[in-house]
This record gives structure tokens, C-alpha cells and sequence, in this order.
């Protein structure tokens, strides 16, 4: 496969936009790098369809969707955001259209089931496209699922790569970026290919809770609980599920600017597969105790050891 | 049957609140005219009923994410309604930092609305393709704001408009992450803001600094806001003369619920809500035949009444709150009453039932007792504000303001500026254009006027931004605010501590309503019945381009996919283009 042209081809299901209005903040690079080739290594890349931003319109634009369910866009990369419903539940009705070609609507679960046999991969941005998200949501109204629930854990694209989850409600906009730069670069063997964790998560950016990088962390080795919104301590006892929820939120929002608990805002596990019901929710009860405890028994005993590793003058 | 050729047009596909918006017209090309028009909305995902039996608190989080463009008035509405609902009213930091953060995104909301969704239907792209006499025009007529934004003739600006390569268009792309950036200060990110919780707000370690962070960001707003509104007056007036008054018209039938509430004025409560909703910098109210009939936002949640109307859902509900905490009588159609309970239907039925969005009417309750047919959104709430005479900036029939002097690298006009926004003559797609870069302006000053407001509560020590409340088992609220295309309004009940209903209407609606049992259109599609048509060329080649200029002078939140059909026959099929930006 020459992958020296790459189309993205970028569907909205059961979304709110919220990924792309992200995605448009990216800094590192923004996206306008991207789309313009101004990154070494990531040109070629050609937005061939999304609903929101495709120059295209008529006739032309649901031919792509259908022109590349046929193979006329390989390479391509197929990006969802939103959820994806059970039509079947809807009958007679819809529950997501994202077009009409030829007096035939393209629902969208059809298209992804089209699109997903000729992609060279496919990623799921948010934490509903990723695992349902809000639209999952007890009691699940419309049926909906993430894409890697849709399609499956053992899926696997024309690179060999399964699907590749971004969550976060929406993911920091340099989140999306990097991993959709990354996979660019790996598939042309520039970079190493990003390893993925049981969610399918690359774990350069989710491999650690947004507790272990949580700016005030340190209120939590001092012992210091905030018991008050705006007060400073750790916000575990206000509910904060930083412990269980892996996403690097908390450290920065973008351009050094926010981060939820920086800010002072306990984490509700937005980018948790569990969000936004047990043990994320009601957002602001407290974590399950069993994290905390084990983390303080192990810290503990570091915590003396590495106090009595300070007595010792540095040998430099 | 009408005598000319009858051609229609299908728009599809919004969502309830924000993603996928169709609309279906029928046009009698000998006429040039649009005859009928249907607004519908293709995708349902159920929030109302995910909400049921969870934490009122949980709403504030969990509404906001039905729009990823507009969460912050969600999430204000929504906290409001819950304040309420526990009992709680925010410490005057803790309203002004919601307030600063409800500003941050109207600010980037309106430039990419004017000049990234709206403003490349008339760039020259655009104009070229489907009006090329003014093109002709364009080049000929000079702009008269040239010495504020630099664009000598109309038809610069125009170019400067075109979609991923204009000057404007691109210059917005990068001012409006200021926006992003400082609703993150105090909101902690964006969109989806975290920080918004019953009784004031989550931040720590408040500062002046974090202030003046703010404002940094800010004043690139106000220097943006000179060139933005200029550019706009100048390609719209010029629009205007090229014969464009019809084109999204319809009755001054408006509403506005209010913005930026005054940190020193706002309780929370319900009982005190007619006095605090007035103090806000933008006014409550409704208008009926351009006659201003209340600014009292308690008569305006009273005459609320969402009906199925032609919508996907079945009405078989309990009517259980018959009185607001005040005991004013309350509807069966009430959000307080109403329920969601979808029955999905065939697509394209337009006879039928076509749409997941409801019928919401304002019921004039202690006038005329109809239902009426508004329209919110920008242009309604200055028309609103200019009219009521609650702000000192209100004139009765203008809106006047000035920025201050401003030098900031890449931006063009470095003085101060006088602004003033004159109700129009009607409202039309042009007319919402305009109030839209108004409003840019207008938030910018209010949040100047906040941010001082917040810098003088720090000097007095009076930092606090929550108040510790004991959440109560019973609660009723409404929250209502403005957002960038209409207005958010939460109403929460909840029993045993948890949610026992909670109904939001969002800022589409109102303005993308379907037909009322009354079969009164709403008021996308009152906008584009008779709306002429003034594309170049032979019916058969039509685009819809007028369609699509009056629709998104509402600025619907997404792209929509466009099928234009010829009597039974489709031959064409088509996305709006240019939706939202990158």
C-alpha cells in the first residue's frame, strides 16, 4: 500500500461537534499545519470528507462515502466521532442519518459497516465514539455503541492496526492531533507504531491516571483534603475519580491554560469507558476507597524510605 | 397546486440540539419564491431520559454535551435550575466567574459564526457562482470602514471571506482560540466546561493574576470586535442595497431570556428572579408585532409550552405541577410537565409526523392568552435589550457602547470606538448576521465591565466562590441564558433526591421548531416561506443558496446535507457547505 496520499474520512454519529471544535484549538501542531503539509512527514494527508469542514457539497459528497465504500479513496483513514445507535430499535423511524444517495438514506451504522472493510484504519474520537459516552448512558435509549464495541476488539484494518481510541469528553485538543499525526507516521514506518492498552488507548498519552499526573497531587502525599469547592487539597473527598481514570486532562486544558484539577475541579472520568455511569457516577461522590487504599499502604512505606533516603548528604 | 413549476429542496440532516438539521422547501420558480417549508431533525439520542433517576448535579455535566459548540449556556442554565432546585445562591465571585466564562464563549462563538459559517456564502467564491451581477458591483464600490479594516472594496472583503484561504476567515481561526482559552482559565476546559457546580464554582487558588490572564486574552476580542463589526456593516449594507431585505424575513415575534447576570444582584431564587433577571447586561424579555410585552422572566418560563406538534414522540403524560413556587398556573405542556417519550416515524412524511425536534410556543398568558411563534438568537436579544430600557447602554431604540483604545500586534485599528446597534426595519438573514457581530462587541464590553466587577470583589476580600449548601429531597428550578443561536432554559424536578424529569430546550429549539397543532410553522420555516430567490440561472441548476443563506442567518450549529429535487424526481444531492471551521 503507498501511502504517500492519505484521505481521512471523518463521520459524526451521535455527537455534539465538541471533538471537532477541539480539534480546532490543537496548538501542537494546529491543524492547519496538518492539512497543509506544513509538518515533515505529515503531508499528503487530504480531509476527503467531513461533514463540517468538506468544501464539496451535492451529489459529490455522499459519493465520496459511497465511492469509498467501492475503494476509490485508498488508502483512507475512517475517523467517527459521536456514537453509533441501533437502528433496528428505531423502526419505523432513524435514529442517526448522515446523508441520502440515490433516494436511499445512509444511516449511519450502515456506512461504518461499509467503510470498515476497506480502511487502512480507523480511530474513534471521544469518549462516545470510543465506548458509547453519553448516548450509552443508562438506560441506553437509542442502543448505542462505541466504534470498538461496534466493530470489535479483534478488528483490525487493511495496516493490521485495530481500532485506535481517543476519549475524552472531548480528548485535549492536542491529544487528537498527536495521535492522528502519530498513526500517519508510524504507517509510513517514520515512527514506532503506538502501543495500545486493553481499551485501545495509546499509552504515551493514557498510560497514567490523571491523579498520577495531577498538578496538586502533592495535597494527597501531604495529607491535605479539600472539603469545599475552591478550597485547596486534594479533591478526592469532593469526588474526584483522577484515581481510576486514566486521561491527562489534569494537568493543562491548552496553551497552559485550565486542566480540570489544576483548576480545582474534581475529575468525573469523562474519558473513563465507563462514563457516564458506575463508578463515574453521580460525578461528584467519591472514587471507590479500594485505589486510594492500596496507593496509601504502598505510599507509606515509600514515604519512609524515601525520607530516610533524604538524610543522606547527595554525593555528586 | 401552485401555476409555475414547483421544484423541492430537502436540507438534511440536525440534531435535537446541535448536530444534524434538515429542512425541506418547496419553491414556484416562475415566482422565485419559496411557498412552503419544512425543518426537521434527522438524529435522537435521548438525554432527557438518561437523566432520569441521577443527581441533579449530574445535569449540569451531562446537559452541556448535547452541543459542543454552545456548552456553556447549558451548563449555566443548567446550574441555575439546580441551584434552585438545592436551595443555593453563589457568593458574587463565584456568579461573575460563570458570567466570565459564559462571555469567553460568545466571544469565539460569534466570530466563527459570522465569519467562518455564515460569512462564506457570501465570499466570492460564493458570490461569483450564484450572484455574479454583484460581484460586477462589488469591485466597483468602495468600502466605507477601509480606514478600520484595511479592505478597500466590498469585493476585497468577499475574497477575504473565502472558506481555508481568506484573510478574515483564517485571522478568525486564530483569534477565536483566545475564546477557548479563557473560558479554560476558570472553567477549566473547553468545550464541556467542569467547573459549574450548584453553588458557585470549582476553581482554587484564585487570583488576580488569573484576571489578568483574562483579560489579556480579552483585549484581543475588543480589538477583533472593531474590525469585525465594521467588515460586517459594510458587506451587509452593501448585500442589503443589492435587493436582499425578503430573503429570511418574518414578523418581529422575538424572545430573549437574558445574559450576564450581575454578581451583586443574582440569587438564584426563583421568587426574586423577575428583579435579578433584569439587572442582567442583557434583558429578558419578549417582543409580539414589535411591541415589547414583558421583560419578566418568571411570565416569560410560565408561557413556555412545548407541544409534540408534528414531532416523533407521543404527549402521554401526568399533568403534575400545576404551579410555579410563585403560584402561577402551569400547563400540561409545560417543561415542567412535559415528558420524552419518542415514538420514531417514517422519514419524509411531511404531511405527518417529520421531525425529533418538538413545537415550543410562547403562550401570552396575561395578554391575547395565543400561542405564539418566536425566534431567538442574537438579534432577538438586542432587539430586546435596545427596546427595554433596562441597561444604561439602551436607548429605546439602539443599543450604544464604546471600546476602549486597543494596540495590539495583528490587529488593525488600535483606537477606541463608539458603537451603535439601531433596530432594523425587520427581521431578515441579513438582520441576525449583523446583531451577531454586534453581540461580539457587546459581550466584549460587558465582560470588560465584569471583569472589573470581579477585580473589585478581590480588593474587598471577597474571593469566596461557593456557598456550602444541605441538599433538600424535593427541588423544582428553571435556568434559562442566553447562548450564541438562541436560548438554553433547564427545568429540573427532582424527587427522593434524584431526578424525577428534567426537560432543556436548546438554543435550535425554539428556531427549528416543527409545525404547532395549530399547524403554525416555526420560525425557520416562517423565515423561509416567501423568501425570494435570487441565485443566477435556470431553476434546474438551482443550488439553493438563498435557503441556504436564510438558514444559517440562524447559524445552526452543523453542516447539512442539501437534496434538491424537481417535482418527484431528485437530481441532485448536496451538503451545506461550509458548516463549521476546522
Amino acid at each position: 500500500m503507498t501511502l504517500e496520499e492519505i484521505n481521512l474520512i471523518w463521520l459524526e454519529g451521535q455527537d455534539c461537534a465538541g471533538c471537532t471544535i477541539s480539534i480546532k484549538q490543537a496548538s501542537n501542531p494546529t491543524l492547519i499545519d496538518v492539512l497543509t503539509g506544513a509538518i515533515p512527514g505529515l503531508g499528503g494527508l487530504k480531509l476527503a470528507y467531513h461533514p463540517t469542514l468538506m468544501f464539496e457539497w451535492g451529489e459529490d459528497a455522499a459519493k465520496i462515502l459511497v465511492d469509498a465504500i467501492e475503494g476509490k479513496y485508498d488508502p483512507f483513514v475512517l475517523i467517527l466521532e459521536g456514537a453509533i445507535p441501533e437502528e433496528a430499535k428505531a423502526a419505523p423511524g432513524v435514529y442517526c442519518v448522515i446523508g441520502e444517495y440515490e433516494e436511499k438514506l445512509l444511516k449511519l451504522s450502515d456506512t461504518i459497516d461499509g467503510l470498515s472493510k476497506k480502511c487502512a484504519a480507523a480511530v474513534a474520537i471521544g469518549t462516545c465514539a470510543s465506548y458509547g459516552g453519553i448516548p450509552h448512558g443508562n438506560p441506553n435509549p437509542t442502543g448505542a455503541k462505541g466504534l470498538l464495541d461496534y466493530l470489535g476488539k479483534g478488528w483490525k484494518g487493511a495496516l493490521g492496526l485495530p481500532v485506535i481510541c481517543i476519549p475524552g469528553c472531548p480528548p485535549r485538543p492536542d491529544n487528537i492531533v498527536q495521535v492522528l499525526g502519530h498513526a500517519v507516521l508510524a504507517a509510513r514506518g517514520i515512527a514506532p507504531l503506538p502501543e495500545l492498552d486493553e481499551w485501545h488507548r495509546p499509552t504515551y498519552l493514557y498510560g497514567s491516571t490523571a491523579h498520577e499526573l495531577c498538578p496538586i497531587c502533592g495535597f494527597y502525599s501531604g495529607g491535605v483534603d479539600a472539603h469545599a469547592f475552591g478550597e485547596t487539597g486534594c479533591l478526592g473527598a469532593l469526588g474526584c475519580k483522577g484515581i481510576i481514570t486514566n486521561c491527562n486532562a489534569s494537568t493543562t486544558w491548552m496553551d497552559g491554560y485550565g486542566g480540570c484539577t489544576r483548576t480545582g475541579v474534581p475529575c468525573f472520568g469523562c474519558a473513563d469507558p465507563s462514563f457516564p455511569d458506575t463508578p463515574t457516577s453521580p460525578f461528584f461522590a467519591k472514587a471507590p476507597a479500594g485505589p486510594f487504599i492500596k496507593e496509601t499502604m504502598k505510599g507509606t512505606w515509600s514515604h519512609m524510605m524515601m525520607g530516610l533516603a533524604r538524610l543522606h548528604r547527595r554525593k555528586i | 397546486m401552485m401555476k409555475g413549476k414547483e421544484r423541492e429542496i430537502t436540507i438534511e440532516p440536525i440534531t435535537r440540539i446541535e448536530g444534524h438539521l434538515g429542512v425541506h422547501v418547496k419553491i414556484d420558480t416562475e415566482a422565485r419564491r419559496i411557498t412552503d417549508a419544512y425543518a426537521y431533525s434527522p438524529m435522537f439520542r435521548g438525554f432527557e431520559i438518561i437523566l432520569r433517576g441521577r443527581e441533579p448535579f449530574d445535569a449540569v455535566m451531562i446537559t452541556q454535551r448535547s452541543c459542543g459548540v454552545c456548552p456553556v449556556p447549558h451548563a449555566l442554565a443548567s446550574v441555575t435550575a439546580v441551584d434552585q432546585v438545592y436551595g443555593v445562591s453563589p457568593p458574587p465571585m463565584g456568579v461573575a466567574l460563570r458570567d466570565l466564562v459564559h462571555g469567553a464563549e460568545q466571544l469565539y462563538d460569534a466570530e466563527v459564526g459570522v465569519l467562518n459559517l455564515e460569512g462564506p456564502d457570501y465570499s466570492e467564491i460564493a458570490v461569483k457562482k450564484f450572484n455574479p451581477e454583484w460581484w460586477e458591483e462589488a469591485q466597483k464600490t468602495k468600502a466605507p470602514g477601509s480606514d478600520v479594516h484595511g479592505f478597500a472594496a466590498i469585493a476585497d472583503i468577499m475574497t477575504a471571506l473565502n472558506p481555508l484561504a481568506g484573510e478574515l476567515y483564517l485571522r478568525s481561526l486564530l483569534v477565536q482560540k483566545a475564546g477557548h482559552n479563557m473560558a479554560s482559565i476558570f472553567g477549566a476546559k473547553h468545550p464541556h466546561v467542569h467547573s459549574f457546580v450548584p453553588g458557585g464554582i470549582a476553581k482554587i487558588n484564585l487570583s488576580a493574576s488569573d484576571v489578568e490572564s483574562y483579560l489579556t486574552l480579552l483585549m484581543r476580542h475588543v480589538a477583533f470586535a472593531k474590525e469585525l463589526v465594521t467588515v460586517t456593516d459594510d458587506l451587509l449594507d452593501f448585500v442589503l442595497e443589492q435587493g436582499y431585505e425578503d430573503v429570511g424575513a418574518r414578523a418581529a415575534n422575538l424572545g430573549s431570556v437574558g445574559a450576564y447576570n450581575d454578581p451583586a444582584a443574582y440569587s438564584a431564587k426563583y421568587e426574586e428572579m423577575t428583579d435579578w433577571a433584569r439587572k442582567r447586561l442583557v434583558s429578558p424579555g419578549v417582543i409580539l408585532d414589535g411591541g415589547l410585552v414583558t421583560t419578566d422572566l418568571v411570565e416569560f418560563n410560565v408561557g413556555v409550552r412545548e407541544f409534540i406538534g408534528r414531532g416523533w414522540y407521543s404527549s402521554e403524560w401526568e399533568h403534575e405541577v400545576e404551579a410555579d413556587p410563585l403560584g402561577n398556573k402551569i400547563m400540561k405542556e409545560h417543561p415542567w410537565n412535559k415528558r420524552t417519550i419518542p415514538k420514531p416515524g417514517e422519514y419524509g412524511k411531511w404531511e405527518s409526523l417529520y421531525s425529533w425536534v418538538t413545537a415550543t410556543r410562547w403562550w401570552h398568558w396575561k395578554g391575547d392568552g395565543k400561542n405564539h411563534v418566536i425566534e431567538l438568537g442574537p438579534l432577538a436579544r438586542m432587539w430586546v435589550t435596545a427596546k427595554a430600557g433596562l441597561v444604561p447602554e439602551s436607548t429605546g431604540n439602539s443599543l450604544k457602547f464604546e471600546l476602549p483604545a486597543a494596540l495590539i500586534p495583528g490587529f488593525k485599528y488600535a483606537g477606541a470606538m463608539e458603537f451603535e446597534w439601531k433596530i432594523p426595519e425587520k427581521p431578515n438573514a441579513v438582520e441576525r448576521i449583523r446583531a451577531r457581530a454586534y453581540y461580539h462587541a457587546y459581550s466584549a464590553y460587558c465582560m470588560l465591565n465584569l471583569v472589573m466587577a470581579g477585580l473589585e470583589l478581590l480588593k474587598a476580600g471577597k474571593a469566596d466562590v461557593w456557598t456550602p449548601y444541605e441538599k433538600p429531597k424535593e427541588g423544582i428550578g428553571f435556568g434559562a441564558i442566553e447562548a450564541m443561536r438562541g436560548a438554553c432554559s433547564h427545568w429540573c424536578v427532582m424527587k427522593n433526591g434524584v431526578i424525577h424529569n428534567y426537560q432543556y430546550q436548546a438554543p435550535t429549539t425554539w428556531n427549528a421548531s416543527c409545525r404547532d397543532p395549530e399547524e403554525k410553522p416555526g420560525p425557520y420555516e416562517e423565515a423561509l416561506i416567501q423568501t425570494p430567490i435570487t441565485e443566477a440561472g435556470e431553476s434546474e441548476g438551482w443550488k439553493g443558496i438563498d435557503v441556504v443563506r436564510a438558514i444559517r442567518s440562524f447559524d445552526p450549529c452543523l453542516g447539512c446535507a442539501v437534496h434538491v429535487h424537481i417535482g418527484k424526481q431528485i437530481v441532485k444531492h448536496e451538503l451545506l457547505p461550509f458548516a463549521v471551521p476546522l
